[in-house]
């Protein structure tokens, strides 16, 4: 099959990549950019494990062709924080106990954070909502939505919730 | 490694016209993509056999919701999420927006589009009903010219249109409600996120200048037949009515009568003609309700 | 040790490789000259496979190989406890649900595998398809595998029936049915595998709940003693029992040496819901005895679990189910059979609470019907006849240590603030 060049924006870089019409935004995270944080989990828009950052908006990576990324900024779980400095929201996660399996957990992450983005202080029924497009199969849903509250209050009471190091 | 022999081609145009091109060029041969949350589920494990593709992303026009003398036309690629946050949709069309609301997820509600939704034309799509009772037509347009229908000419059948593979639906036109019209919008499904509807009921009400008789209604369902429908007979018995003295179970068992929804998955005929008439009750006392609860004061 | 932890909030150790998408799951390999399996499934329930043409397939540019029986014919059956899985099923050979395997596609893209799925033609002889087990257990159905459709029959006696039933002044008598459920953990199944020629040993990299007894499988089936085979966890994307059974490890291992390349196998989740095993549905026909002051005399449980197509954990689920037919409540004197019966559907295996959580659903529902015929608070009533240190379960275990279900059913009501037959 006939490759297409496209240039997209991921975690910040600028990458060009050879892709075709077949295939998927996450296809080409996974297999072409070995992005593995993104991942699969039905490849019909029900789960959200594949959830990403496209421009500025939650997407289901599995609902979009590679080429409707072209020109695209691509936020994924690896460009959210790294070992060194966690988000937030990444170390709510863990001292909440928010993390089972993990499959959900970067989908999971990654649509609290656009939640906390958009609305600092969600009440439990925005926090479902902003995360109902994500489904956690352990069932630690209650966890899951711990966390963000506490990652909510960290984030409202001081401006140093950014970028801690001591994780 | 050579898989095919057609070379794939992808079109990203940025001006209408471009797009009617390319579509009379390809017809049949091309697939349409606008936020793709339908077709990628349709095509999943199979996106090979596309070879074409119209992306419709970069044009501008088919991106806004703009208000044009006493109508509102929305962009084909206004997504979801456009219509629920919209001010003008809120203030106009609210149950439009509510139903916006209910689609999907976040990560739906962003991509999929109003005219990804009508011309899937799923039974269950769930901005169908609401479209239908606010007396929406569509602008389709060819390199032929314009072609403007109401909904219940395009849609004829589950996911069967009037479109033909040169056109394009370009935008959806509302005509602008008076200050008098109330709307209750109702979708039923087994969960609250991520559910094709089993029923769907948008209701709209236009009252008299007196605040109390009944000056037009329009009783939309949707998941109860092949398209969606509007049931006239409703109509017929509240036009001309003082709201406060219409008979809700009445009008909730017409409802229930002239609807012959079928056995699926996500309900059967018995529990959908049963939950139609519940529904229909429920949105006529929530039009009760917004109106005045019966009291209807002048504004 | 347990010093160290109890009472303190102890971070998952693995958490921060998921919170941050550096876990790496059995999908998320990559080997640069890997290539891709689909598998070809059954096109019937229930038929016998009379021809399955490949060479359409196998023409298509990016198909390496299509494996089917005739390339095998040295393998055996697999199977947790009865080894009664084909790997492939052969010309000739009965295909028993949607899920059985007929070829191995290998190709050298995802995409190339699935289109050569399309393009293999099987031609099938059709036999009357077995989708309730109570079909299964006639005289006149077909057998679905050589013997009796009837896998198992397994009994339970504790005290005597009769007299328990003489003692009782109420009866309730109830059929109780459970339904099919997938796991739907958020990952499917998925591995690659490696065969090194060198040393003859095949490295699979899969999400599997019982390692060493997969690797006693496949090494029974493949003919290979266990250090040919090599299993290594990656980070498992939930299971909840859908993972003790085989799934993708001997298509990667057979693909893996008959390419001598790495190869990757993930299923779809339509796949994975066709395919692998699910929760037994249960028929229970209970019939319990109760005294005019609320005290349990007799149990009688007769149990029909649908094991599908293969017998999986069946054996072990459905008398397990039975032997909680009393739930947490004493009763002296119990009869019960189960049968572990063979149908058409998607096999059954373990799943959370193996076999218990459907028999809960008939105790439960008994105990609340009772108990309204008795006119006892629900509540009161469970509580008067729940396990205590010393009770004895319907298999004879007596209970030493660590008997909380009072305080448990307590607890309950407390949270749901339970007043009178209300909450």
């Amino acid at each position: 099959m006939n490759k297409l060049n496209i240039e997209l924006t991921v975690n910040g870089k600028k990458r060009k990549v050879e892709t075709t019409t077949s295939t998927r935004l996450l296809d080409l995270i996974r297999d072409d950019l070995h992005l593995t944080g993104t991942k699969e989990g039905c490849g019909k828009g029900e789960c959200g494990a594949c959830t990403v950052i496209m421009n500025s908006e939650l997407a289901a990576s599995c609902l979009v062709l590679a080429l409707q990324a072209d020109g695209a900024d691509i936020t994924t779980i690896e460009g959210i924080g790294n070992d060194k400095c966690l988000d937030p929201v990444q170390k709510a996660f863990i001292e909440t106990g928010a993390v089972q399996c993990g499959f959900c957990t970067p989908g999971m992450i990654l649509a609290a954070k656009k939640l906390l983005e958009e609305n600092p202080h969600p009440d439990e029924e925005e926090i479902k909502r902003g995360i109902s497009g994500n489904l956690c199969r352990c069932t630690g849903y209650q966890k899951i939505i711990d966390a963000i509250k506490l990652a909510a209050n960290r984030l409202s009471s001081s401006d140093s919730g950014r970028g801690e190091k001591d994780a | 490694m050579q898989q095919r022999t057609i070379p794939c081609q992808y079109f990203a145009p940025q001006k209408i016209e471009e797009a009617l091109g390319i579509l009379f060029r390809y017809g049949n041969e091309i697939k349409v993509i606008a936020g793709g949350t339908d077709l990628l589920v349709q095509y999943y494990d199979r996106l090979y056999e596309i070879n074409h593709w119209l992306d419709l992303k970069n044009i501008k026009e088919l991106k806004d919701i703009r208000i044009n003398k006493n109508q509102m036309e929305i962009g084909a690629m206004v997504t979801h999420t456009q219509l629920e946050v919209s001010e003008d949709i809120k203030k106009y069309f609210p149950i439009l927006g509510q139903a916006a609301a209910d689609i999907g997820s976040p990560q739906i509600r962003n991509r999929g589009t109003v005219g990804g939704n009508i011309v899937n034309a799923s039974p269950a799509g769930d901005l169908l009903a609401p479209l239908m009772a606010y007396d929406a037509q569509f602008r389709l347009l060819s390199i032929q010219g314009e072609k403007i229908v109401t909904a219940e000419e395009f849609f004829i059948g589950p996911k069967k249109t009037i479109l033909e593979p040169a056109q394009l639906l370009t935008q959806i036109i509302l005509p602008l409600p008076s200050e008098r019209t109330y709307g209750s919008w109702i979708k039923i499904g087994k969960r609250k996120a991520l559910i094709i509807a089993t029923i769907t009921l948008a209701l709209v009400v236009e009252m008299a200048e007196d605040h109390k008789t009944v000056k037009d209604v329009r009783t939309c369902l949707g998941s109860v037949a092949p398209t969606p429908i509007e049931i006239k007979e409703v109509k017929k018995k509240m036009v001309g009515k003082n709201f406060n003295q219409l008979d809700f179970a009445e009008l909730g068992q017409i409802v229930e009568d002239k609807i012959s929804p079928i056995d699926d998955i996500r309900g059967t005929r018995e529990y959908r003609k049963d939950v139609a008439k519940k529904i229909m009750i429920k949105a006529l006392e929530e039009i009760d309700s917004a109106c005045g609860g019966g009291s209807y004061i002048n504004e | 040790m347990p010093k160290r932890y109890v009472g303190k909030n102890i971070y998952k150790v693995d958490a921060q490789d998921k919170v941050t998408g550096k876990a790496i799951y059995p999908d998320d390999i990559y080997f640069d000259d890997m290539l891709y399996l689909k598998i070809k499934r059954a096109t019937h329930p229930h038929a016998y496979l009379r021809r399955i043409d490949t060479s359409k397939a196998e023409k298509l540019p990016g198909v390496v190989k299509i494996i089917t029986a005739a390339d095998i014919p040295q393998v055996k059956n697999f199977g947790l406890i009865i080894k009664d899985q084909p790997v492939l099923v052969g010309i000739g050979q009965k295909m028993r649900y949607m899920g059985d395997a007929l070829a191995i596609v290998i190709a050298e893209s995802k995409e190339a595998a699935s289109q050569a799925m399309g393009l293999i033609k099987v031609e099938v002889d059709k036999l009357e398809v077995i989708s309730d087990p109570l079909r299964a257990m006639e005289k006149d159905a077909p057998l679905i595998h050589q013997d009796s459709n009837i896998l198992a029959t397994h009994y339970l006696k504790k005290g005597d029936i009769e007299k328990g039933f003489t003692q009782a002044d109420i009866i309730v008598e109830n059929e109780y049915r459970t339904s099919t459920l997938d796991h739907v953990p958020l990952q499917v199944e998925t591995g690659v595998g490696i065969y090194d020629e060198e040393s003859g040993v095949i490295k699979l990299w899969v999400a599997t709940q019982w390692l060493h007894d997969t690797q006693a499988d496949i090494a029974q089936s493949l003919g290979l003693s266990k250090e040919k085979i090599r299993i290594i966890q990656p980070v498992i994307g939930g299971a909840f029992g859908k993972k003790e059974d085989i799934s993708v490890h001997l298509h990667l291992a057979l693909a893996a040496m008959e390419t001598k390349r790495p190869v990757k196998l993930t299923y779809t989740r339509e796949e994975s819901m066709i395919a692998q095993s699910k929760r037994h549905p249960f028929i229970i026909r209970m019939k319990t005895g109760v005294t005019n002051k609320g005290y349990l005399t007799a149990c009688q449980v007769e149990v029909i679990g649908d094991t599908g197509a293969y017998a999986s954990s069946g054996l072990a689920v459905v008398h397990k189910g039975m032997y909680h037919c009393t739930g947490p409540y004493n009763i002296d004197n119990v009869r019960g059979v189960a049968y572990t019966v063979y149908t058409n559907n998607t096999y059954c295996g373990a799943m959370r609470g193996f076999g218990t959580t459907q028999m809960a659903f008939a105790y439960e529902s008994q105990m609340d019907i009772l108990s309204c015929k008795l006119g006892i608070d629900p509540i009161q009533f469970r509580l008067q006849n729940a396990y205590d240190i010393g009770s004895t379960t319907p298999n004879g275990q007596r209970l030493t240590y660590s008997v909380g279900v009072k305080e448990t059913i307590k607890e309950a009501a407390n949270i749901a603030a339970w007043k009178e037959g209300r909450p």
